[in-house]
């Protein structure tokens, strides 16, 4: 089992080495990591903290560079792209979602959701439009005015959410997206990302601690000393009913 | 929202700071600009001529020369023009109120530098029509509240008339402007003739002659030369031109020029110290949400500008405040001070503006554009 539906896989991770010097010591994270996933999968990673789970998910968004190795996403070679080509690729083709949300608190909803959009070449009307479609499509339609400081956590990470997809990326990379929030909103956002995979056709790397939020993805993989010691394959079945599943599983699968 | 609007949202996330240091930018500029105007005005050098040459007595030019002096430099081939005058220090009023007079012949002043202090066919054929006729620059009229036809009286600190008094009396003929804002209008032209008859001391003596070289005559050359004529004579001379005879002069004030050079520029130095610094320390204070914008797509350059255009933002609120200030100051006590805001200086105010913008913003612009994302994250 690769996790790969088609032949190439959209994520392409292949012996990746990476470690982090604290003085003269040298901490190995990965010495030789890789992955494969699927365009339209999501996929939980799991394990322990300090694990590197987030350091997984920093390569993969090229904020973090591997020591040595492969990260190619799509037809983009990570891991040979400078900084601005891999600011550009970003712009187009990831969001990310934070545990924290990271919204700038001098904005206001949609001032946070519409600034992906200024790297685009949209008027102004083009952004309102785009802003008010995925801030409804989140169910925060109504709060553009508000401002992160007077929203509860789960509103603000839907406002996260909002601002990741607006650009309408093929990859949503999201680190511990619920790990702030309390059981309700936690499932409201866990909702969320599995529409956006199923109904969008999403990509989506999630790192979570907790179990049940990776009930929510397609299949999990646990990272334990620098490995992947399992990879737990959820069986259709297993799944809570989702209407459209197989439709999208096929459009995943037709955009290969 | 644009990204210039994404930069004024930086600028006003604690609104009391920016206030603040766009306060800060305000009278460091306003200094700025005072200073500035003061050197380009009249009391300072920058409207003084490096073209006209005064020739004095060499021992002070408190000490007279005779006007015989006139034909022998008169003579020299390479002086386009030149005049004479006697000048008289008195007061207006209280003795505080000091006004200068400069007696002259107005043909020949005309001719010498009739255009640099304004002085049309209108004003001269005034002068010509009474033999007390004045005409006052435009500051000085200003400052006293004086116009055209007005009958005035000027108390002589030391100029006595054949009757005995200090007493004078002019009647203003007209008003002259000066060619630009930085002539120094701060005075009143009276015919030599009237004074050079009507004073009990001192006749047919002058305070100096004012001489125009001709086009292309080197000036140093030819103040040489005119001193040299009369290196011999019962009253030797100094020939200067203008500019260098004021900078001579304000070199007499030379400690308190310093302490007043120091204490501006001490004060100015501090104000843009401590802007710049909190610009600085307001950017890194967002090291964090800078990170947030590059995992967002956001460029290197982009981040730059973002950051920068906070800082101008700031600089140039705050800058364009100063000088309005500085205008104003200008304006109001502008004449009688001497300041003048000139074109140049309101140049050289709005370069010493941006500067201080891309200063106080390029060191963390550049920090932030630098800063690994992830370092930027671990900041938190
Ligand atoms: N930029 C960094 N510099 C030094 N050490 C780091 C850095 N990022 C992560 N680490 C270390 O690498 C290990 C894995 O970190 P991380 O990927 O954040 O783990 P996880 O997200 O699984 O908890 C940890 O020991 C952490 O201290
Ligand atoms: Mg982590």
């Amino acid at each position: 089992m690769t996790g790969t539906i088609g032949k190439e896989p959209y994520i392409e991770i292949r012996g990746v080495r990476k470690g982090f010097s604290f003085g003269a010591e040298k901490v190995a994270i990965f010495s030789d990591l890789s992955l494969n996933i699927a365009r339209g999968d999501f996929v939980a990673v799991m394990g322990p903290s300090g694990s590197g789970k987030s350091t997984l998910l920093n390569m993969l968004s090229g904020i973090d560079r591997p020591d040595s190795g492969k990260v190619r996403i799509g037809d983009s070679h990570l891991e040979q792209m400078g900084e601005s080509a891999k600011a550009a690729w970003r712009a187009h083709n990831l969001g990310i979602v934070f545990q924290f949300y990271n919204l700038l608190p001098m904005l206001n909803t949609a001032q946070n959701v519409e600034l992906p959009l200024l790297l685009k070449p949209l008027s102004r009307r083009q952004r309102a439009e785009r802003v008010d479609t995925v801030l409804d499509l989140v169910g925060l339609d109504g709060r553009q005015k508000q401002y992160p400081a007077s929203m509860s956590g789960g509103q603000q990470q839907r406002v996260g959410i909002a601002r990741a997809i607006v650009t309408d990326p093929g990859l949503l990379l999201c680190d511990e997206p619920t790990g702030d929030l309390d059981c309700k909103s936690a499932n409201d956002i866990l909702e969320m990302l599995r529409l956006l995979n199923r109904e969008l056709n999403k990509t989506i790397v999630m790192v979570t601690h907790d179990p049940e939020a990776a009930g929510f993805a397609r299949r999990t993989l646990h990272l334990n000393k620098g490995e992947f010691t399992e990879q737990f394959q959820r069986e259709p079945e297993d799944l809570a009913p989702q209407p459209h599943r197989d439709e999208a599983m096929e459009q995943g699968v037709a955009r290969q | 929202m644009t990204s210039l609007q994404l930069a004024r949202r930086n600028a006003w996330r604690k609104p009391y700071r920016t206030l603040l240091l766009m306060f800060c930018v305000a009278v460091a500029i306003l200094i700025y600009g005072l200073t500035q105007s003061f050197l380009a005005g009249s009391q300072g050098t920058g409207g003084a001529s490096d073209n006209l040459l005064g020739v004095f007595n060499k021992a002070g030019r408190s000490q007279s020369l005779p006007m015989s002096y006139l034909g022998r430099i008169a003579a020299d081939s390479d002086v386009a023009a030149v005049s004479y005058m006697a000048r008289m220090r008195g007061f207006a009023g209280t003795q505080s109120n000091v006004v200068m007079t400069s007696a002259v012949d107005p043909r020949s002043m005309a001719a010498v530098n009739g255009r640099e202090l304004g002085l049309t066919a209108d004003l001269l054929a005034g002068l010509d029509r009474t033999r007390d006729s004045v005409l006052v620059g435009k500051a000085l009229a200003q400052a006293q509240g004086w116009s055209v036809g007005q009958r005035i009286g000027v108390t002589a600190f030391q100029m006595t008339g054949t009757n005995g008094s200090r007493d004078w009396s002019f009647e203003i003929a007209g008003i002259f402007e000066g060619a630009d804002a930085s002539t120094d209008t701060y005075f009143m032209i009276a015919r030599y003739d009237y004074i050079n008859a009507a004073r009990a001391q001192g006749k047919d003596m002058v305070d100096g002659f004012v001489v125009r070289p001709r086009d292309g005559v080197s000036p140093g050359v030819l103040a040489s030369r005119i001193d040299a004529l009369f290196a011999n004579s019962a009253a030797p001379t100094r020939t200067q031109s203008e500019k260098q005879f004021l900078e001579a002069f304000i070199r007499q004030f030379a400690d308190i020029g310093l302490i007043i050079n120091l204490v501006v520029g001490a004060a100015f130095t501090t104000i843009m110290m401590i802007v710049i610094n909190t610009m600085a320390f307001a950017v890194r204070e967002r090291t964090f949400e800078i990170g947030v914008l590059k995992t967002l797509g956001f460029s290197r350059g982009r981040i730059m500008a973002l950051v920068l255009g906070e800082t101008l933002f700031i600089s140039v609120i705050g800058g364009l405040a100063g000088l309005a200030g500085a205008k104003c100051a200008t304006m109001l006590a502008g004449p009688a001070l001497g300041l003048s805001l000139t074109p140049l200086v309101a140049g050289k105010t709005a370069i010493v503006i941006i500067a201080l913008g891309l200063l106080g913003g390029l060191l963390p612009a550049v920090n932030a554009m630098r800063m690994p994302i992830i370092n930027a994250f671990r900041s938190r």
